[in-house]
């Protein structure tokens, strides 16, 4: 790997630079050096390198000095990310302290970061599914947004490419409204989830109940022994890092994939201020980055540019990269960069227990979770008053009831020998925001970090569709549950402020329209063409999915066009 | 270094005997309290006839968790309930808790979970004890390895495993 101790511009020039090791970096990365290029990627926090830094990942319960809990002192001094779920005793290095990166809530935003090399794909839930074209002509068909350059056909081959490297594992369920990919084995539904599958299936036409789609390596091929992965082991302790490398993270596949090639240069603690635009060549010359040690600036130069530095982060780098050409923002001249940010609606929850199937429990853990409920309202055509729909996570499981009421022996024979509960299922709701104008990010004018770069300004909420498929999201879930003999149904609340589904998108969204939009069909600035965003900025409609693998697929399929492009030079 | 449930925890720097034996941030917990809150969770759960289980230290787990866990004012009501302890099981049976036999400690702790009038005050703090109380002899090693095995690596899953009928 090349050393970076010169201070000659030569040791500073490369033919890529990447802006940000998480899931979308990561494949960048990846793509960029294995084509051969020359490569930087710059990540803002500290290396996290595969096994050897994930220090909770083989602790027993009984080894953790809280078992688990977060000490109040700890949450009290990160409010924010204290209330992220994956955020326990176990994870805590994997996450940031608020007020060492603050940023301004024009209204209540949780904004969950992972600053460090493989950035939240170490701590990610893992659920990776396709979208199709039920959700790419979604805004086009509904008049909002404005409509995708893509077509599904466009980013097939680029799931395919990005699912047998990274290792999904499914079922061909054969569904239109969620395209079938290049899966592994996919982990089977329990005996109540599957009795609620066939449940639906009988009661209703087009609601499926499905193995949840996850990037887990349920079977391993060749290519991920190659990367030195194994077989996930079932242990569902993924946030800590898997010493198996059981599921898909950057640090475990695309970065060292990208090492590996000899290409790559790896510059930790290096938080991009803003990227250079020279105007005489009329196009990106490079990044100037400040040390976050040292608080030293340094520029580094490259033919291309992918920012991948997660949604929010890359609009605050565009925003703040401004010059004589683009005095707003690089590529911003539809005054759109910011706008039209959206998220996924996480707000309820529903719960149940079933008096049957009491022949069976589980053994082991299932590590994605059960079952998966691909969008059924508003698929085919509108028939609801609200736009769109959700999907929804769907599990049951059977745990035990324990009565501890007693003292002393008789409490002590409770706790060790309780009965079997029953059944008890649960789900979650996950719909598709409506991006608007009125949903924006900009910079502060005043307030800045510690490294001098102007802090983010987030001002989103829900609106009147959001509370409406809330609702609908209950209503009709509690009808299905009903339907199967589910019984003490309950629906729950979770008064999460957008942030926590931590599916935050947009701001630099794609489309034909130059002055609609930031980015062209292939995730390139329309007014500055070797910059590259392919995170979920770019994203002009949320849909339902889990977003990773998109943003896997995009950054594959922009990094073999930027190459193409740079060999025709044209760029 | 002192284990409790299985982990270590620093060993208070006083050498004041009137203190509690293990470092405290936010709450005072003194030797003679901690010596009470021993006896309680020894009646909560016994240990000390189990062999490999005697050295659980779950009260002190219990002091620990209460410090670094739950807010002033579960703090607060932590230390009154304790506090209390005593001069309920004078009240009911004349005697500290240490002194009353095992009979009259686990109706005085019935009694208290209860909620009965007399004893409002202290039924927050119980609460608090029992919850830590189980959770320190539910995931401490000793039970994690003998008794209900925790499996870092099952290695498998199977949402159709029979139920053995009794």
């Amino acid at each position: 790997m090349p050393e970076i101790t010169g201070d000659s511009i030569k040791h500073r020039t490369f033919d890529a630079i990447v802006i940000g090791s998480g899931i979308s970096g990561g494949w960048s990365a990846k793509e960029l050096t294995e084509k051969g290029l020359k490569t930087l990627l710059l990540e803002r926090g500290r290396d996290v390198k595969h096994i050897k830094d994930y220090p909770t990942t083989n602790k027993f319960p009984y080894e953790f000095e809280h078992r688990g809990e977060v000490p109040m002192d700890i949450q009290k001094e990160s409010p924010i990310v204290s209330r992220c779920y994956a955020f326990r005793e176990d994870t805590l290095h994997f996450f940031l302290k608020d007020k060492e990166h603050p940023y301004v809530e024009q209204k209540p935003f949780d904004w969950i970061r992972g600053y460090q090399v493989g950035g939240k794909s170490l701590m990610w839930a893992r659920q990776a599914q396709r979208w199709s074209d039920y959700d790419f002509e979604g805004p086009a068909r509904d008049g909002f947004a404005i409509d995708w350059p893509i077509r599904y056909k466009d980013i097939a081959p680029w799931y395919s490419y990005v699912e047998k490297f990274a290792g999904i594992s499914g079922n061909k369920d054969g569904l239109a409204e969620l395209p079938d990919g290049e899966f592994l084995p996919g982990y089977p539904l329990n005996a109540v989830e599957n009795y609620f599958k066939e449940q639906v299936n009988k009661n209703y036409k087009n609601r499926h109940i499905i193995s949840a789609r996850g990037a887990h390596i349920s079977k391993p091929q060749q290519v991920h022994l190659d990367q030195g992965r194994g077989k996930c082991q079932n242990r569902t302790l993924c946030q800590r890092g898997c010493p198996f490398g059981g599921y898909f993270s950057s640090n475990a596949s695309t970065i060292p994939w990208a090492e590996k090639t000899g290409n790559l240069t790896l510059r930790p603690f290096s938080v991009v201020h803003s990227i250079i635009y020279d105007e005489q060549k009329g196009k990106a010359t490079g990044v100037k980055v400040i040390d976050t040690n040292t608080k030293q600036e340094i520029e580094f130069y490259a033919k291309i540019i992918f920012v991948n530095a997660a949604a929010l982060n890359t609009n605050l780098i565009l925003l703040n990269s401004v010059s004589k050409r683009f005095p707003n923002g690089i590529g911003n001249d539809s005054g759109l960069l910011g706008k039209y940010i959206a998220f996924h609606n996480y707000s309820s929850t529903i719960s149940g227990e079933y008096d049957g199937m009491k022949e069976f429990k589980t053994d082991g853990r299932n590590p994605v979770g059960g079952g998966y409920v691909p969008r059924f309202r508003n698929v085919f055509k509108q028939e609801t008053d609200f736009l769109r729909g959700y999907a929804a996570g769907f599990s049951a499981y059977r745990g035990f009831d324990t009565d501890s009421s007693g003292f002393g022996a008789d409490l002590k024979n409770a706790l060790l020998n309780p009965p079997l509960a029953p059944w008890r299922v649960g789900s979650h709701m996950m719909g598709e925001t409506i991006p608007k104008e009125t949903n924006f990010v900009t910079l502060d004018k005043q307030l800045k970090d510690s490294w001098g770069i102007p802090q983010l300004s987030i001002s989103v909420d829900y609106d009147d569709n959001d509370q409406k498929m809330i609702k609908d999201y209950e209503d009709e879930f509690t009808e299905m549950f009903s339907k199967a003999g589910f019984t003490n149904i309950k629906t729950a609340r979770t008064k999460k402020a957008p942030g926590l589904d931590i599916h935050e998108m947009g701001g630099v969204r794609m489309g034909n329209d130059p002055k609609a939009s930031l980015l062209n069909k292939w995730n390139q600035l329309h007014h500055c063409k070797n910059v590259f965003v392919t995170d979920g900025a770019c994203m002009t409609s949320t849909s339902t999915q889990n977003p990773s693998l998109t943003y896997m697929a995009f950054s594959a399929r922009a990094a073999d066009y930027a190459f193409e492009e740079l060999k025709k030079g044209d760029l | 270094m002192i284990i409790a449930g299985g982990i270590a925890i620093m060993p208070s720097c006083s050498n004041d005997p009137g203190k509690a034996s293990i470092e405290l941030k936010k709450i005072n917990i003194t030797a003679d309290q901690e010596a009470l809150l021993s006896e309680i969770a020894e009646t909560i759960i016994s240990v000390k006839d189990i062999p490999g289980a005697k050295n659980l230290n779950l009260h002190l787990f219990t002091m620990k968790m209460v410090d670094d866990c739950h807010n002033e004012e579960e703090q607060k009501v932590f230390i009154i309930g304790l506090n209390n302890v005593d001069k309920a099981a004078e009240t009911k049976y004349g005697n500290s808790f240490a002194k009353c036999d095992a009979r009259q400690r686990t109706a005085l702790l019935t009694a208290i979970s209860k909620e009965e009038e007399a004893l409002k005050d202290i039924a927050p703090f119980l609460k608090i004890a029992k919850r830590r109380i189980i959770q320190g002899f539910m995931n401490s090693k000793y039970v994690m390895t003998d008794l209900k095995k925790y499996e870092l690596v099952p290695g498998r899953y199977n949402g159709y495993f029979p139920v053995k009928q009794a």
